[in-house]
């Protein structure tokens, strides 16, 4: 079973309890209206989809109910690191 | 009129035994939903001492994350609205019901179907959690006793799932 530590839980608890909320640091921008199609794309779909080293969101939906971001290996699936949502990219 | 409301339990009555330990419905209850970006404000309005930590339960109110909380009162105690302070407290009494799984072997039962490891949940803990596909909040009251908390429309199943998972 794999285990996430949730960082408001302070404790590893099983994947079953999270959910997946795609990659994380993606700021909407601050006014829509004036983005042309392309940028609106760019926001809105295309993501970084690295081989290695993925910063993610995660939802501790059937726990505390936060989400937090974490940073996993996509090769490996294993997390190195998580932290609170709102703090700065590791 | 309104004597005539009555609020059936989705339970089946009486007792289940598993494998060292009991399957029983909880007497009703009164729960509520709280929530509050400053706890402390929420523990002035209710006057009662709320838990500091994330998943420890004290007073029959149990902290499930940074502003939430949920009481698990007796059935006749009732929280006051909150009405006007930079709180929510919603009365879902009616939303869940509960489950006493009691004995030397409720952990062993619980986990069956519950990914935690619950050899580390000390008693006076709680928290939000699954039972096979099915959200529970899960109370650890003692050693041997635990409450699952479980929204009505799940309680027959689960307390299928915990017999036949179970059964001797």
């Amino acid at each position: 079973m794999l285990l996430i530590h949730c960082p408001y839980c302070d404790e590893k608890r099983p994947e079953i309890e999270f959910a997946y909320g795609g990659e994380a640091h993606i700021a909407r921008p601050h006014d829509p209206s004036t983005l042309n199609d392309e940028e609106w794309e760019g926001h809105l779909f295309i993501r970084s989809n690295p081989r290695g080293r993925h910063h993610e969101r995660w939802r501790h939906i059937h726990g505390c109910g936060r989400f937090f971001n974490a940073v996993r290996d996509t090769v490996t699936d294993k997390f190195e690191t998580t932290y609170k949502a709102g703090e700065p990219r590791r | 009129m309104a004597d005539s409301l009555h609020r059936a339990s989705p339970l089946p009555g009486g007792t289940v035994t598993l494998e060292g330990a009991t399957l029983s419905a909880a007497p009703e209850m009164g729960r509520y939903s709280l929530r509050a970006r400053d706890p402390a404000a929420l523990a002035a309005l209710i006057g009662r001492e709320l838990p500091d930590a994330i998943g420890a339960c004290s007073g029959g109110i149990a902290r499930l994350g940074p502003d939430e909380f949920y009481a698990l009162l007796p059935a006749q105690d009732a929280l006051p609205s909150g009405e006007g302070g930079p709180v929510s407290i919603v009365d879902v009494s009616a939303r869940a019901v509960g489950i006493v799984v009691e004995g030397a072997g409720a952990a062993r039962a619980i986990m069956a179907g519950c990914p935690l490891d619950l050899d580390r949940m000390q008693p006076g803990r709680a928290t939000r959690t699954v039972f096979e596909g099915v959200e529970i909040l899960l109370v650890r009251e003692t050693e041997t006793r635990f409450q699952i908390d479980v929204w009505r429309s799940f309680a027959s199943w689960l307390w299928r799932s915990l017999a036949g998972v179970n059964a001797a």
